[in-house]
């Protein structure tokens, strides 16, 4: 267990050292994320319409609920995609190669090249939300903290096994993410990312509870906006949960087979 | 009688054939029918160094990356100090250096230490161990004024020494070169083949397998040269039992007389 830690933790500080050599690079995505916060605001005082409140939570705005939205799709984004671009990062520069003739197995560089991402697009969420919450009256009161750390890991296991399918795929046919082209694209539209499932028309509604980022969202939106507890919460989290279960062992033995493959074929290194 | 510390087995591997347009996304799935390596068998002893000879697209590559564990090969088994590849892979990559002269596959950003720390502990070193082992071949390979530089600002020769030593870095009992020397200019190049000649091969403590086409350098480092053309083992001896057996005075005689392209003597009448 140690040894696994230490590996990972290697990961974390290989990227962290990495990163620290774009100095600027922080500060300015800070930065942005003001601006995207209040783009968000603002959007919400135009299209703030008596048909939209009556479609979301009660008591809730407009601006929270799609700054909710859109920064924890972009945290599903990094879940469903950073598996693959730390994949391809590896093979173009060249290290994929030494990385695999070292005692470390790839699903640990894989994870392990994960946890960046996510540590740095949970700070992005967080500074989105702090400066909603500084300037415009983003509702942080009522968060229930444990909640929304729940969430956040239930949904990273959730969508991880679509990272790992996405990464087979990469490894055995060198471009193209699937997993996020069809599952962030349909969820642009039936997750309640921008505005809340129940005015779709009622087959997307259909369609909307078989997406399984509508109920990260859900989840996620309760935990943040209503303060809503881990029983409250047990309905979006069991299905988020049995999408793990699924996932992870199918997505593991798929990227198994198809690492077993390039090295079979001689693609291992080919773009 | 002692293990050898390389052994090759009838082994054999064949690719799918490269394709283009949409049969590229058939192309994993494809039968193999191009062959690079046709039933080469050899053994390699402890602490000797075996030289590689061959054209492009003999299959020498082929088979430095079968032995570290980068391919499977299509039938026959290869082993590293007793433990084969594909079933064996961990504890074959626990023996192994590996180092490719074109592939630097450092992180840019990142300082010399830093990255040679970073693979030194994903090889189980630990901290305090894999910093020693830097500061020890950080002297050895001339890189102590490299070590705390970003590597992109680093000459091709530090790098290829930087290379070398994050093979060496676990201290591997084999050493696999595929053209180390591919990307040096002739100073550097001779400076390498120097390096290794005294840090690795006199200490007598590595097995070196290296492939190259600089027939100098296979004459300088390898106590035998295996020769491969197409696929198959043509010879594996000495320099001097090579020149000997087919009647040539230098290395590339030999090699061009073995490989047919010799237009004065065939390798059958050789045979007679």
């Amino acid at each position: 267990m140690i040894r696994v830690l230490s590996v990972l933790w290697l990961f974390f500080w290989r990227d962290l050292a990495i990163a620290r050599t774009y100095r600027t690079a922080f500060l300015m995505e800070a930065i942005e994320a003001l601006f995207g916060s209040a783009m968000f605001y603002y959007v919400s005082r135009f299209v703030d319409s008596p048909q939209l409140q009556h479609a979301l939570p009660e008591g809730k705005t407009y601006f929270a609920f799609s700054l909710v939205g859109f920064v924890f799709l972009d945290y599903l984004n990094v879940a469903i995609d950073t598996f693959d671009r730390s994949l391809e990062e590896a093979r173009d520069s060249g290290t994929l190669e030494h990385l695999l003739i070292t005692q470390t197995s790839l699903p640990a560089f894989l994870v392990g090249s994960a946890i960046y991402p996510f540590l740095r697009t949970a700070l992005r969420i967080a500074i989105y939300v702090g400066w909603g919450a500084a300037f415009f009256g983003f509702p942080l009161k009522g968060a229930n903290w444990p909640s929304v750390l729940v969430v956040l890991l239930v949904t990273l296991l959730a969508f991880s096994g679509l990272g790992i399918l996405s990464s087979s795929y990469v490894l055995l046919l060198k471009r193209g993410n699937p997993g996020k082209w069809l599952l962030l694209g349909i969820s642009s539209v039936v997750s309640g990312m921008l505005f809340p499932v129940s005015i779709l028309p009622h087959w997307l509604q259909v369609v909307a509870r078989l997406n399984p980022i509508t109920y990260a969202l859900d989840a996620m939106r309760a935990a943040l906006l209503n303060g809503s507890n881990l029983v409250e919460l047990w309905r979006p989290l069991v299905v988020l949960l049995v999408f793990a279960v699924v996932l992870l062992p199918a997505s593991s033995a798929t990227f198994a087979w198809a690492l077993r493959r390039t090295k079979a074929t001689g693609t291992l290194m080919h773009r | 009688m002692t293990q050898p510390a390389i052994r090759v087995d009838v082994l054999e591997k064949s690719f799918p054939p490269a394709r283009s347009g949409w049969r590229a996304l058939l192309q994993p799935f494809e039968k193999p029918t191009s062959i690079a390596l046709a039933g080469i068998s050899f053994e390699v002893r402890e602490g000797e160094a075996l030289g590689l000879l061959g054209a492009n697209g003999a299959g020498k590559s082929t088979l430095l990356r079968i032995l570290a564990t980068l391919l499977l090969p299509t039938r026959g088994h290869a082993y590293v100090s007793g433990h084969e590849t594909v079933h064996d892979s961990r504890e074959v990559r626990r023996r192994l250096g590996y180092h490719a002269g074109s592939d630097h596959g450092f992180y840019a950003r990142l300082t010399g230490r830093e990255n040679l720390l970073f693979f030194g502990r994903l090889n189980q070193l630990s901290f305090t161990a894999a910093n020693q082992r830097i500061a020890e071949l950080g002297e050895r390979f001339h890189l102590s004024n490299a070590l705390d530089r970003q590597v992109r600002t680093l000459s091709s020769g530090t790098v290829q020494r930087l290379s070398l030593a994050r093979a060496l870095l676990h201290r591997p009992r084999v050493l696999l070169l595929d053209e180390p020397t591919r990307s040096l200019d002739a100073i550097a190049a001779a400076e390498f083949r120097r390096f290794l000649k005294s840090e690795i091969l006199q200490r007598g403590e590595t097995t070196l397998l290296f492939a190259s086409h600089t027939l100098p350098e296979l004459e300088l480092l390898a106590t035998r040269i295996a020769i491969i053309d197409a696929g198959r083992l043509l010879a594996c001896d000495t320099p001097p039992s090579l020149k000997q057996r087919t009647r040539c005075s230098t290395l590339e005689d030999v090699f061009l007389r073995l490989t047919g392209h010799d237009p004065e003597t065939s390798l059958q009448e050789l045979d007679q």
